[in-house]
């Protein structure tokens, strides 16, 4: 089985992000694999462990400098890397657009089986690029899966909807993305981190000529405070709650 | 003419909330707008009486009532809408933001080339379609996107109230010819849908009662399991108490659980980590209860309440069902 996970770099969750005029400060930000899809690269590796002959190739749109982080998609059990080399897009039906063209250069003969994504990137978790993807790729998709199951040519999975779990099932080619709670992504070994060293990671070119669907016309920081009013009293808690017109 | 269509998405036949709130939303919108009408397309078999007073405004709701609507097929769902707004010549299309328009709108988005905003906190009007609003980062900052495309379509986040002024309202129901939908088996079917008995989703809910590391395990929950049926509420967790396994990951609010507007929402033994504070930036009203006078989460509490959860909650739990009597 031939498996595409595409990866990406988010700011690690305990960098201070620095917002000024309207534009994000990444300076001083640590930068990480998105944890989603950290759960889709455990996924794409378990697949391969159970199916003999599998070869997982990581895709990533990202600077060049940055190529560390797919040096822990291959410590993971990877076999090789595609560093995509386009301009990184902030919209993402360009950033769909961008890694469909490389997935289908990568793979000249045929689409690959399964392609795996995280079901968003913690940055600005828009949710739209996996779909996307399948999309232009034109295969099967389901967003934010739970569970994944594979018996001869069909996929099974599980997705959290609003109050309750949904079952579907689907065939190959597809694309799918990954939402927590569907595996515990595994600790890499000195081991691993060592042979990770001798995979292949390689470049690719895309060039694309479109124009973005959204642009991003600001962005700010949020100012959370609030003046807490602090009482000794349940009574009193819900009298300012009815008053307030919140309570039932 | 402006027109507008707005997604009406039923589950087991019942219309949920989220999506008359978005219609109700839009008509408002719309109001200011002379030249605009406002259409809506419910897929799947339910009963429109239960829409009954509910929808505000006026305009047509377009009903495909086939049984192969019935469960959420992405393949038949994409069709039925794109070709919707092409008979209707729609160029902004309104979904509430659920686990079902994430998977379906950004392959809506690639075929009919129009902008996909999701998961807005508010749009404005100005030059409808218009930009929309958007925590990022975690909840740290605020974002804003403009549409570039002729089509756009948002996916709203539910402020988790139905604000009913259907008294003057005008809708047409009108159920569509078959669709004759022959949909290849290639394309995900969902086998079946399984539901959590009697509770509600914390997505859906006016008003949430939460719980983290200071509930001190999944028996300490049954307080809150408590409070928020007696509220008509639903129980949320913090990262913690999900990673715990003391609640499911349904029920997480935070970065890496769901993002929430409800009109009150009660955080109980929660500190306040900014990943959680994250998922709850549009609430209206805050409660917090924890016994660290210094937890963050009082920083963004409108009322506060200094103690042990396991006091104050029995205290809280009697005196609501007192209020509840005299009601």
């Amino acid at each position: 089985m031939n498996i595409a996970v595409c990866v990406c770099l988010v700011p690690d969750t305990a960098s201070v992000i620095g917002f000024a005029g309207g534009t994000v400060d990444l300076l001083r930000v640590n930068e990480v694999m998105n944890p989603y899809d950290e759960y889709a690269v455990e996924e794409a590796v378990r697949l391969k462990e159970r199916f003999e002959g599998s070869v997982v190739t990581v895709f990533s749109i990202i600077p060049a400098a940055a190529t560390e982080m797919l040096r822990k998609a291959l410590a993971m059990g990877a076999d090789r890397a595609v560093v995509v080399n386009g301009k990184e897009e902030s919209d993402p039906y360009l950033t769909a657009l961008v890694l469909s063209k490389a997935i289908a250069a990568f793979y000249t003969e045929s689409l690959p089986d399964l392609v795996l994504c995280g079901k968003h990137s913690t940055d600005f978790q828009h949710e739209q690029v996996p779909m996307m993807l399948g999309a232009l790729l034109g295969v099967s998709t389901v967003n934010g899966i739970t569970a994944l199951n594979v018996s001869g040519e069909m996929l099974h999975v599980e997705r959290e909807i609003e109050g309750g779990i949904e079952y579907l099932d689907l065939a190959f080619p597809a694309l799918l993305s990954a939402e927590k709670g569907l595996n515990q992504p595994r600790k890499t070994s000195i081991r691993a981190v060592m042979e990770a060293r001798k995979k292949t990671i390689d470049h690719l070119d895309v060039s694309i000529d479109e124009r973005p669907f959204i642009h991003c016309t600001g962005i700010e920081p949020v100012v959370r405070k609030k003046i807490c009013l602090f009482l000794q009293d349940e009574k009193k808690l819900l009298q300012l709650l009815r008053h307030d017109g919140v309570l039932c | 003419m402006n027109k507008f269509l707005v997604f009406l998405e039923q589950r087991e036949g019942v219309v949920k909330k989220a999506s008359i709130e978005i219609w109700n939303r839009v008509q408002g919108l719309v109001s200011a707008w002379p030249d605009s009408a406002v259409s809506g397309i419910l897929a799947g078999p339910a009963d429109i009486g239960q829409l009954n007073g509910l929808l505000a405004g006026k305009g047509v709701v377009y009903h495909a009532d086939e049984e192969c609507f019935g469960l959420y097929n992405q393949e038949a769902y994409a069709r039925l809408i794109a070709d919707t707004m092409k008979r209707d010549a729609s160029t902004v299309l309104f979904f509430a933001d659920s686990s079902l328009t994430r998977d379906l709108a950004p392959r809506l988005s690639v075929s009919l080339q129009a902008s996909l905003l999701s998961g807005c906190l508010l749009f404005n009007q100005e030059g409808i379609a218009g930009s929309c609003f958007r925590p990022v980062y975690s909840g740290t900052a605020l974002a804003s996107f403009l549409p570039a495309r002729q089509l756009t379509i948002y996916t709203i986040l539910s402020r988790g109230m139905v604000e009913v002024t259907a008294t003057e309202s005008h809708i047409d129901f009108m159920t569509l010819q078959p669709q004759h939908v022959a949909v290849s088996d290639l394309f995900p079917v969902v086998r079946r849908i399984v539901m959590r008995k009697g509770q509600l989703d914390v997505a859906e809910a006016t008003t949430i009662v939460a719980g983290g590391r200071g509930m001190g395990g999944a028996e300490g929950f049954a307080l809150l399991d408590k409070l928020a049926a007696l509220l008509g509420g639903a129980v949320g967790a913090s990262r913690t108490a999900v990673d715990e396994g003391w609640r499911a990951h349904a029920e997480q609010i935070g970065q890496t659980g769901k993002t929430v507007a409800p009109a009150l929402y009660f955080a109980c033994g929660i500190s306040g980590a900014v990943q959680h504070l994250a998922g709850i930036g549009s609430a209206r009203i805050v409660v917090a209860i924890n016994c660290d006078r210094d937890a963050p989460i009082f920083d963004v509490a409108d009322y506060g309440i200094v103690g042990d959860v396991f006091v104050v909650l029995p205290k809280l739990i009697d005196e609501l069902q007192e209020y509840l009597k005299k009601k």
